[in-house]
């Protein structure tokens, strides 16, 4: 609309019937202009005019009566709105795309008697009406099918996004096309899902044809996809799947280990489980595991698979894989997510009475608590944790309370059974 | 119809050798089977400005030569026509007398088209379009002496002409509405605008002493009863509106009733019309029989009315000459809705006091009473006021936020590339739009009302605002003293009065001093704002200048300093001597003689 601005030439509109209020009285006024629209929309302006000061109050309008959940009325108003997108006024005009396209779906998501094809409508009309939101409604539309369970339209709304081409302003926007084409290989794969599912028995059927070109375009396109750096979680875990079920094991383990070493990529602890996961159900020796393990240690020192990765060290015979799985477990414990967790605890046990065998374990163990002692005492050994643990794990203290004093030797803890009364210690 | 000017002239066309004449625009004589012009004219007669048994201006001379595919050539006064026409018809449907249109608003039309050199003129606007279309002087002074004589673009133009008078139209539908917009004519506003109708049909109103006032006529105009916004879509199939048409014919406004009278006022002295038909008591539109009408529709007691009355005369404003347009002795058109309120809010102030403490003991003495069933109370008004008030504030809210703008038949650019986005837009709009009404069940726009003199209803009837009180008496607020009716309250506060000047304090002071004066008075202010709507100042204004009439203007405004644009006014009281004098009255309702004290 830049162009009807020109056409019309340095004449605005010839009217200069508003005053604001008689306290502004105009002087001389052929300065007529194109209103002011704020950022804030809901700002009355001076000189506003008449349409402009009806969609304005309409919108206040919407708005109270989306804030109050009144679904019946914010429809009615919502009826009015859309007139401001004849507006040929030029600066607010793809603010006023977006507002009425997020307000239109957020109506249709609480009024009950919206129905899918009210939202197809609108998400159609929307997606035409401008191109810098035409791709994310595009997506928007797609996971809305998804969620409804219509996979195959959801699909098609995607592919058909994926071929937008609108000269600058999808080259701008090449980041979400990504998106998109990435999007639609995921939906690729769950209709593939589906299909599995449905034919549990006979994959290689010649019936399946629709199911293994599912495969060929969803994996074609998440190979490119994949070799981007960021973070595909779900993507992969989908790609990995279906190459599993191909037995293409080779491009699985190429895929997991790229996405997880790879420098280009972000550090992603996922990325490591997901290669760990990978590689236990594929009957991986045990020292592939602990290196994949020992990366992840490093990243999340308090992640569930690190009572695995000290369990895969205490079955060494190796001294120094003990000492190594004392000091993971006594990382996990540093976070109070597993204080009260029996299993590390027992484990920890477990590595100390291997532990003992050796000679110098005091040595070993004062060196793995020098940095702890200061504060360990306050985080698992107080009198208050004693008397919880006593009332809700009994089991728990037995086991703490014979760690205490090894972990602790020169401290006079007070993980004991002696009551507390009236805060007095006894 | 022109037969009575070429019944004289018997002469065969040069042309066709067939005897039948008529008269252009421009009172040329031309033929009427090959519209071939002579030179021969029928003189302009520079007649008063009520013609009596002059022809209705009604259509548009039809058989233009010229036929485009884009349908008549047609110049923008035309197309103001048609829409002035349209909107007087509209009015007489609402029960205007037909005079109005044929014997007011007609000639006062042709006046203007005269006085602006439009159109029925000898020496037309020249347009600077033309001058600019050949490099060549003579050319273009050959052009522009052709185009004095055939403005009307169906008159046998000459082809230079011809020319010119296509490119002109290449972006618009009409033929010279660029020279409308020329730099030249914009600094002083186009000569013709939507809101310039308004003004010719409130100052025929007034002229026809019509009991429409100006607010009467803004109210209709919003609830769509008289055509305005997108009125040019009633303009016949063959005048094509598009391109430049916009600037001139789409409105996106209601003009405020400030601006309409400024400029109504403003085109009394460019027309130099003579003393309007005297304002008499008798006339609707005086104050003495207007406040009758504000004073039911905001359900106040009858009786009130006579003290408005009173007040009016002991004012000296009950004279018709002070709401007359008269170029000499009143060359102000007066605001006949807006002083009449102002009326009843000093007589309410008088009566009541309204000053926060005053009118609120008055009530509680009537309150008081054992047989107080008809006497008036004002908290049981207010109360009743504010309720009714306040759900038809935001009824007007919600009006104004449902209220549809854009035309069914938007006026589309000449360049098809942004014709086509605007249609799109259009397109995706209605369809929206649709969704949303199916879902809700409700159409967009607001409901249509029937046209009503009032803005309430009270009475006992569903459907009503509130019980009816205007049969309460005022005994509550007025005694019998030396035989004489006077008011209970003995004082009277009023701000400074004496007028600002202008070039100091070129807006109005209320804003500053609302915050100190009573509430009841600011809110009757809003009240009748909200019956008129008008801003609050304005009408404030107007209630300063009532009250100039009443008391007077010695007390001083105080102005803290030169400077400063904000000053505060000493609220002064009245003595009580000037306020008995002011408003003590006979027994009987009969006028008095005496002038204001």
């Amino acid at each position: 609309m830049d162009d009807l601005d020109r056409e019309l030439g340095p004449h605005g509109p010839v009217e200069d019937y508003n005053d604001f209020s008689d306290d502004n009285v105009s002087k001389g006024g052929t300065n007529l202009k194109r209103p002011n629209v704020n950022p804030a929309m809901c700002k009355e302006t001076p000189r506003e005019t008449g349409f402009h000061r009806s969609t304005r109050i309409c919108l206040e309008q919407i708005r109270e009566a989306v804030l109050h959940h009144k679904w019946q009325e914010a429809a009615e108003y919502m009826a009015c709105y859309p007139q401001l997108l004849e507006d040929t006024c030029l600066p607010p005009a793809q603010q006023n795309k977006e507002l009425l396209w997020r307000i239109s779906t957020n109506i249709l998501h609480h009024h009950p008697n919206s129905t899918m094809e009210d939202y197809n409508n609108i998400y159609e009309r929307m997606k035409h009406s401008g191109v810098r939101h035409h791709l994310m409604i595009c997506l928007e539309h797609s996971f809305h099918l998804l969620l409804h369970g219509q996979n195959e339209d959801a699909k098609w709304q995607l592919s058909s996004a994926e071929s937008w081409r609108h000269g600058k302003e999808s080259a701008a926007q090449h980041q979400r096309a990504e998106l998109i084409s990435a999007y639609r290989s995921l939906l690729d794969y769950v209709i593939w899902c589906d299909k599995r599912f449905s034919n549990s028995d006979n994959y290689f059927d010649s019936d399946n044809q629709g199911m293994h070109d599912h495969f060929r375009q969803a994996s074609l396109n998440l190979k490119e996809i994949l070799k981007k750096p960021g973070v595909w979680d779900p993507f992969i875990l989908s790609y990995v799947d279906m190459l599993e079920l191909y037995d293409d094991h080779e491009e699985a383990l190429k895929v997991l280990n790229d996405y997880a070493y790879n420098n280009n990529f972000p550090p992603n602890p996922n990325a490591h489980v997901y290669l760990y996961q990978y590689l236990k159900r594929h009957d991986a020796s045990e020292k592939n595991l602990m290196r994949v393990l020992k990366v992840l240690h490093v990243l999340v020192p308090s992640h569930e698979l690190m009572l695995d990765y000290s369990a895969l060290l205490l079955n060494s015979e190796n001294k120094t894989d003990i000492q190594k799985a004392l000091g993971i477990i006594l990382d996990m414990l540093d976070f109070t997510c597993w204080r009260t967790n029996m299993d590390v605890w027992k484990c920890l046990k477990t590595v100390i009475q291997r532990l003992e065998i050796q000679e110098d374990w005091e040595n070993v163990v004062c060196e793995k608590m020098a940095l702890r002692e200061d504060w360990w005492p306050a985080l698992h050994f107080t009198s208050f944790h004693a008397s919880k643990d006593l009332e809700e794990n009994p089991e728990l203290w037995k086991v703490k309370a014979s760690l205490a004093k090894i972990l602790c030797p020169k401290q006079a803890l007070k993980y004991t059974a002696d009551r507390v009364t009236n805060g007095k210690r006894t | 119809m022109d037969d009575e000017y070429t019944a004289g002239y018997r002469e065969p066309c040069s042309e066709c050798s067939a005897v039948d004449w008529g008269i252009t625009d421009e009172c040329h004589f031309y033929c009427r089977s090959c519209h071939n012009v002579i030179e021969r004219t029928r003189d302009v007669e520079d007649t008063g400005f009520v013609q009596n048994g002059s022809s209705k201006i009604s259509s548009i001379r039809k058989g233009s030569k010229k036929k485009p595919e884009r349908g008549h050539i047609w110049m923008v006064c035309e197309g103001f026509q048609f829409i002035l026409r349209n909107q007087a018809n509209a009015l007489l449907r609402l029960g205007v007398s037909p005079q109005f249109k044929d014997d007011v608003l007609c000639p006062l039309w042709r006046l203007f088209l005269q006085k602006s050199r439009l159109a029925y003129t000898s020496n037309p606007v020249k347009s600077s379009r033309f001058k600019v279309q050949d490099s060549d002087s003579d050319s273009a002074a050959e052009s522009s002496n052709m185009s004095a004589s055939a403005t009307d673009g169906e008159s046998n133009p000459p082809s230079a002409a011809d020319s010119t008078a296509e490119d002109a139209s290449d972006w618009s539908g009409s033929t010279d509405v660029s020279s409308y917009l020329s730099t030249r004519l914009k600094r002083k506003r186009s000569p013709l605008s939507m809101m310039k109708t308004l003004a010719l049909i409130h100052l025929a109103l007034v002229w026809s002493r019509e009991a429409l006032t100006l607010s009467d006529l803004l109210r209709l105009v919003n609830e769509g009863h008289v055509p305005y916004v997108n009125a040019y879509e009633q303009l016949p199939e063959e005048m094509k509106v598009i391109g430049k048409d916009a600037l001139l014919f789409r409105v996106e406004s209601i003009p405020s009733h400030r601006i309409v009278h400024k400029e109504a006022q403003a085109l009394v002295l460019f027309l130099e019309l003579p003393a309007f038909p005297p304002i008499t008591c008798e006339t609707l539109l005086h104050p003495e029989l207007l406040s009758l009408r504000y004073l039911t529709d905001t359900n106040l007691p009858d009786e009130l009315h006579l003290w408005v009355c009173r007040l009016m005369e002991q004012a000296g404003m009950a004279d018709q000459t002070l709401h007359t347009f008269d170029p000499h002795s009143c060359p102000v058109l007066p605001r006949y809705d807006i002083q009449t309120a102002a009326l009843i809010i000093v007589t309410m102030k008088f009566l009541f006091g309204l000053d926060d403490h005053t009118e609120w003991k008055l009530s509680n003495e009537v309150g008081n009473q054992s047989d107080s069933g008809d006497m008036f109370n004002l908290r049981r008004w207010y109360k009743l006021m504010q309720d009714v008030l306040m759900r038809a504030q935001q009824k007007r809210r919600q009006d104004i936020a449902r209220k549809q703008w854009k035309a069914k038949k938007p006026i589309f650019p000449k360049n098809i590339g942004l014709k086509r986005t605007m249609m799109k837009k259009k397109r995706i709009a209605e369809q929206v739009q649709l969704c949303f009404e199916k879902l809700s069940s409700r159409p967009a726009g607001v409901q249509e009302v029937s046209p009503s003199s009032f803005r309430f209803c009270w009475g006992d009837e569903d459907g009503s605002d509130g019980p009816s009180l205007h049969h309460m008496k005022l005994d509550g607020v007025v005694t019998l003293k030396h035989n004489l009716l006077t008011p209970s309250n003995s004082t009277y506060w009023h701000p400074g009065l004496k007028k600002c000047d202008r070039r100091q304090c070129p807006s109005s002071h209320y804003s500053d001093m609302e915050p100190t004066l009573p509430r009841s008075f600011v809110w009757l202010l809003q009240l009748f704002s909200f019956l008129l709507d008008v801003k609050p100042p304005y009408l404030y204004e107007e209630v300063l200048k009532v009250e100039r009439h009443v008391i007077g203007t010695e007390t001083h405004c105080d102005v803290s300093s030169r400077k400063k644009k904000t000053r505060t006014r000493a609220k002064t009281k009245s003595s009580p001597r000037t306020l008995d004098r002011t408003l003590k009255t006979g027994g009987e309702s009969g006028k008095t003689a005496s002038k204001s004290s």
